[in-house]
């Protein structure tokens, strides 16, 4: 029997007072500790007598180290980094500068070049980076700049008092698989902090918890999403250029799929390759990784390939919604920046100086209500605030429309942003609408003739030789690893569901959306024939793909035990 | 040192009983010899080893020495080093080469820096490459292979990891080999720690690491009440058994015993995977298997990339037959 | 007692590790963690010192990422650490290293010196027998269990196919410890958040290379191990499949 993942009863936590605590270590959580310090260090030098600690700052990331748990194609648009630290390209690890960019169309066995490349997808200025090493160079000049970050340590919970959020607990260390306690089991932590920043990436489960309990989504889109997926190859010198880009659009992905594929070159011999799939997709068969295997296959690909070998591989959700899915920002004793809050420019594909910018600009929130010694939304408000007023607006707000335009399938998608791009991002309507994710799934009795045509990505992917790889091994490139004795950190919140009911309605497709082969339908020991829900959570690669997608809405994606998770070195 | 070359044996032995990987050594040491041109000779050691000392005579070696010394009765790394220290002064062999054990692993490394001399240890093999001697030895925990060489002066030390080499290669000698005892002299008071009596005890935990044969079982075993054959079969070939990450996670049986990334990495000298289909996790922890027999009814199985022996078939039917054929056999030995 | 641990950072299990052309490994762009036998290692100190009280020190020798383990093992309840700092330390074979950390402890009365069973990455498992021969102390490798007794030690340790060995032992002495006897302990936030202000002292590559002499071992090159496996398929009716089996395991592999 699975138990999952709960917080102990009758457990004395240790407290921890704290300032400021930044709930994640990317590229947000990690500019925000940084500028929050840069101004502190001002503050200092010009107030000798008032001086401000650093002391109780504190970052906690679940991944054992900095950028485990990072993963991006990645391109970084240099725009905020330059504001955090200008002249940043002479010491930060960037692998080239863009030089080369190309636009295809692929069908099945051919491919057209785009004339012209769209200007959102030019990318000269741009750097190609691993956002792993990035995020590891970023890490140390926060600890450098005397903030601690507590490696391996999640955030499990919101510490609340009435409407205030006033900090987190930290998740609870040896626990064992049926809910108790082992010899070396710490509790987590109370830490209590007056500001509490969510910086947890896409869908964060404290963010969540955030969104649910105060009901933030109510006046907004509902958030959505896509996932992606990533191999990095070694590849014979010569193949990709460095700095050179290569988006496709078209095959594998059918004309009522949402998304496209990759290529980066990273430094002549590496390449960064990967697909991003919008979570609005019908058909309940698509298998994202499977899409990824299918595109390695187009004779494009395979002869850049050819001769290589697959080092790493990753996949994480990313938020689409845009502009009026972003919740509010702040309120009593908080803040998201980031993922979390859904900075990212889905018709760019670009979210890392965003989730950087809105990360500085929450430290400057948050400088302020230090000095101020308030705590309050009122205080906080600070945040949105400036947001409202900076770049991230200008950058959002003309693509505010764009991805809502896709539901409907790429021609669709096409009218409308060729329509917003006319009207300054309007198009047809002031606010297009949008669904969350799951509803868009349809069940399998409706699926007509012509979904034949997505044989390329649905179902599980095969194993061909050095070129594609079944998920399970693609899982292994992850170098994702837990804690083997603890309770499962993927609950579902009625088993029976998928035994019975999504099995008929849906084909559980949480077999297909994940793409870390953590959900399996097994045969049932007990009545021969039927299948079972079977979970492999040391399998799970964190992109929170089954929270976003169950199409019942039963699966709820929990951190695992601190310093689990993927191993996303280089990527 | 001698004009032509000497490769000595320090074998270990247990109340007159030489261990199996002692004969390996033995056998690394003529192969080294035929190579290098180099003579081989062995050393049996203890309180009154004649027993095991006639044992190795019978070899092809060019001289047995019986170290013995009442104060060797028991086993004590200062005992040992200081038996040898001076013996090896006198002999300077080229090589010296030990049986990779635990009891080896305690004393080999201070014996070989008492002398100042660098020691190779756990290795699998040799090259002698123009004149200069190689070892070569797993690290990084079987990722890689390493080819490591001595730097200065001979007498150079090496271990020798067991089943590297074949006890059944051995020559043996046309006359026995002449033996020389040598009366060690050890100062009681230069041995520091007092050993007891050893003991057997079951062991808390299973260490598959040691096993050398290994029955593995994995989904095709189908349902838990199949483990019971598997368990037979180990049972009747004396090795332990082990399982992939499915089996485990049903808990059909204990953690302990998984093998893979997420559990145990073994190298025993048969694995014999049962229903087990080869996800690259569990082949990472028993690739380096000496020797590796699959049955999977699928003839796809990834595990069939790496399995010497491949059966495509119903395990549930081979299983039990195997049990049969594999009792015949030892009642027949 | 006085307890000082020696630790080694060693690539994390699951790293994808890279071959340069020379044949030898890359070391950058690699996780790394603390060597899981030495974690064992700190864990048995750290009892000790709640049993008998004292003091545990841990030592590492490396570049300044190894930085890394001694602040974990601080985290973890470790007093005060010394870093041997520096890239010399990374080419040093066993005995070289052991001189080194020798010579930088050598002023301080350990009463015990503990090391893992042996690295991750090279695994040598000679450092801490060649450290008590370098500093003239007795030892005693893959131990189990520790009590102190009067002025010296009651250790229980592991021997092969199942036998143990009880044993006495005098102090200051060095052992190895077994892997897997206790479970480790997790550090905690007040733990990381103490570790900072703890004191570390750093060593460089001058303070010891007096003492520590030449490399009597070269690694020539690392490589992936060549395999010369050719499958053979048995096929037949079981009973059959069976007795070719049983022939393969007496005349091939020669278990039987």
């Amino acid at each position: 029997m699975q138990s999952f993942r709960k917080p102990l009863a009758g457990v004395d936590h240790p407290q921890m007072d704290a300032d400021v605590v930044i709930v994640g270590g990317g590229p947000a959580g990690l500019a925000c500790a940084l500028r929050l310090s840069q101004l502190i260090d001002e503050h200092n030098a010009r107030n000798p007598d008032s001086q401000l600690s650093k002391e109780n700052i504190s970052v906690l990331e679940k991944a054992r180290e900095a950028g485990q748990h990072c993963l991006s194609g990645a391109l970084l648009d240099p725009r905020s980094m330059r504001e955090l630290l200008p002249g940043f390209e002479k010491e930060a690890p960037l692998d080239a500068e863009v030089e080369k960019e190309a636009v295809y169309f692929l069908t099945e066995k051919g491919k057209w070049k785009l004339p012209i490349t769209p200007p959102p997808l030019r990318d000269h200025g741009n750097y190609v980076i691993s956002i792993n090493r990035f995020t590891k160079w970023l890490a140390k000049k926060v600890e450098d700049a005397g903030i601690t970050i507590f490696n391996g340590f999640a955030g499990s919970e919101l510490l609340l008092d009435g409407e205030n959020v006033v900090g987190v607990r930290t998740d609870d260390k040896g626990v064992d698989k049926n809910n108790q306690p082992k010899s070396n089991f710490e509790p987590g932590y109370d830490v209590r902090s007056r500001i509490t920043i969510l910086a947890e990436g896409a869908r964060g489960s404290l963010t969540k918890q955030l969104i649910d309990r105060f009901d933030l989504q109510a006046k907004r889109n509902p958030q959505t999403y896509g996932v992606g997926v990533k191999e990095l190859w070694e590849v014979p010198e010569g193949r990709v250029a460095k700095g050179e880009v290569i988006y496709t659009l078209g095959w594998p992905l059918t004309r009522a799929e949402y998304g496209g594929s990759w290529i980066y070159g990273i430094d002549g011999r590496q390449i960064s390759l990967g697909l991003v799939l919008g979570l609005d997709y019908k058909d309940p068969r698509t298998d994202p990784q499977h899409a990824l295997q299918s595109f390695k296959k187009h004779p494009f690909t395979t002869k850049l390939l050819e001769g290589g070998k697959m080092v790493r591989y990753g996949a994480k959700s990313l938020p689409y919604g845009g502009w009026f899915a972003i919740p509010p920002l702040a309120g009593d004793g908080w803040m998201i920046i980031g993922d979390s809050a859904g900075f990212l420019n889905s018709q760019r594909l670009k979210g890392i100086h965003l989730a950087i910018k809105s990360g500085m600009l929450a430290a400057e929130a948050a400088y302020r209500a230090l000095l101020a010694r308030k705590f309050d939304a009122a205080q906080l408000n600070d945040y949105p605030k400036a947001v409202e007023n900076s770049w991230i607006k200008k950058e959002l707000w003309p693509v505010r429309n764009f991805h809502q335009g896709f539901e409907k399938g790429l021609l669709h998608g096409l009218f409308h942003a060729g329509l917003q791009q006319l009207t300054g991002g309007r198009g047809l309507y002031k606010k297009y609408p949008s669904h969350p994710d799951y509803e868009q799934m349809e069940r399998i009795e409706k699926l007509s003739d012509e979904d034949a045509s997505r044989a390329a990505i649905i179902g599980p992917a095969r194993r061909e030789g050095a070129l594609t790889f079944d998920k399970i091994t693609d899982v292994y490139y992850s170098g994702t690893k837990h804690e083997e004795d603890q309770p499962s950190h993927l609950i579902i919140h009625d088993t029976n569901i998928c035994n019975e009911r999504c099995v008929q309605e849906y084909g559980n497709p949480c077999q297909n959306f994940c793409p870390a082969n953590v959900y399996e339908m097994v045969e049932n020991s007990e009545s021969p024939g039927a299948k079972q829900i079977h979970l492999n959570p040391s399998n799970c690669v964190h992109c929170k793909t089954c929270d976003i997608m169950d199409p019942y809405q039963i699966i709820t994606w929990v951190p695992p035990e601190g310093g689990g998770g993927p191993n996303y070195d280089g990527m | 040192m001698s004009a032509r070359g000497v490769i000595l044996v320090i074998t270990e032995q247990r109340e007159g009983k030489l261990n199996r990987v002692s004969y390996e050594t033995i056998t690394a040491a003529q192969k080294i010899g035929a190579e290098t041109g180099w003579g081989v000779e062995a050393v049996a050691m203890g309180a009154e080893v004649s027993v095991a000392a006639g044992e190795i005579a019978a070899k092809k070696l060019e001289k047995v020495y019986q170290i013995q010394s009442p104060t060797l009765q028991q086993y004590t790394a200062d005992g040992y080093v200081a038996a040898l220290k001076p013996f090896l002064t006198e002999k300077l062999p080229s090589l010296v080469l030990f049986p990779h054990t635990y009891q080896v692993r305690d004393f080999a490394p201070k014996l070989a820096l008492a002398l100042d001399r660098p020691l190779i240890s756990d290795a699998v093999g040799y090259k002698y490459e123009s004149g200069k001697l190689i070892f070569t030895r797993q690290m990084f925990q079987g990722k890689f292979a390493a080819d490591v060489s001595f730097t200065g002066e001979p007498p150079y030390f090496a271990t020798v990891q067991a089943g590297s080499f074949r006890a059944d290669q051995i020559e043996n000698g046309s006359t026995p080999a002449p033996i020389e005892t040598v009366n060690a002299v050890i100062e009681s008071s230069s041995i520091r720690v007092r050993p007891h009596e050893m003991y057997k005890e079951a062991k808390q935990a299973v260490d598959l690491t040691q096993a050398e044969i290994i029955v593995s079982v994995g989904r095709g075993i189908k349902e838990q009440k199949n483990i019971e054959m598997a368990a037979k079969l180990a049972e009747v070939l004396g090795g332990e058994l082990a399982a992939s990450r499915p089996i485990c996670d049903a808990g059909w049986l204990p953690i302990e015993r998984q093998i893979g990334s997420s559990g145990q990495t073994v190298s025993p000298k048969l694995y014999l995977a049962l229903g087990i289909s080869g996800a690259i996790q569990h082949l990472v922890g028993m690739k380096g298997s000496r020797s590796i027999i699959a049955v999977n009814k699928d003839p796809e199985a990834p595990i069939f990339d790496i399995a010497d022996v491949a059966v495509v078939g119903n395990l549930l039917e081979i299983v039990p037959a195997l049990i049969e054929e594999v009792k015949k056999a030892k009642a027949e030995a | 007692m006085k307890i000082l641990v020696c630790i080694k950072q060693v690539p994390q299990k699951d790293a994808p590790l890279k071959l340069n052309e020379s044949g030898s490994w890359i070391r950058e762009d690699v996780s790394y963690e603390v060597n899981e036998p030495d974690a064992y290692a700190l864990e048995e100190a750290l009892r000790q010192k709640e049993k008998n009280g004292g003091e545990v020190v841990v030592v590492t020798a490396g570049p300044a990422r190894a930085q890394q383990v001694l602040r974990e093992a601080l985290a973890k309840g470790a007093d005060r650490a010394i870093h041997l700092e520096g890239d010399e330390f990374v080419k040093l074979d066993a005995a070289s290293t052991a001189k080194a950390i020798a010579a930088a402890v050598k002023s301080e009365n350990f009463d015990l010196i503990f090391t893992g069973l042996q690295s991750d990455d090279y695994g040598y498992a000679q450092t801490g027998v060649l450290l008590a021969e370098v500093l003239g102390w007795p030892h005693s490798t893959i131990i189990l269990h520790i009590a102190k007794e009067g002025d010296g030690l009651k250790l229980k340790r592991e021997l092969e196919s199942g036998y143990f060995q009880d044993m006495e032992m005098p102090l200051p002495a060095v052992l190895t410890i077994q892997s897997g006897g206790n479970k480790l302990r997790y550090a905690t936030l007040m733990g990381i958040k103490q570790a900072k202000n703890k004191p570390m002292t750093k060593l460089g590559w001058a303070d010891v290379a007096a003492a520590v002499g030449k490399n009597g071992l070269t690694i020539e090159r690392l490589y992936i191990p060549e395999k010369q496996k050719r499958t053979e398929t048995i096929d037949g009716p079981p009973a059959e499949v069976a007795r070719k089996l049983v022939d393969k395991m007496r005349n091939e592999m020669r278990i039987l």
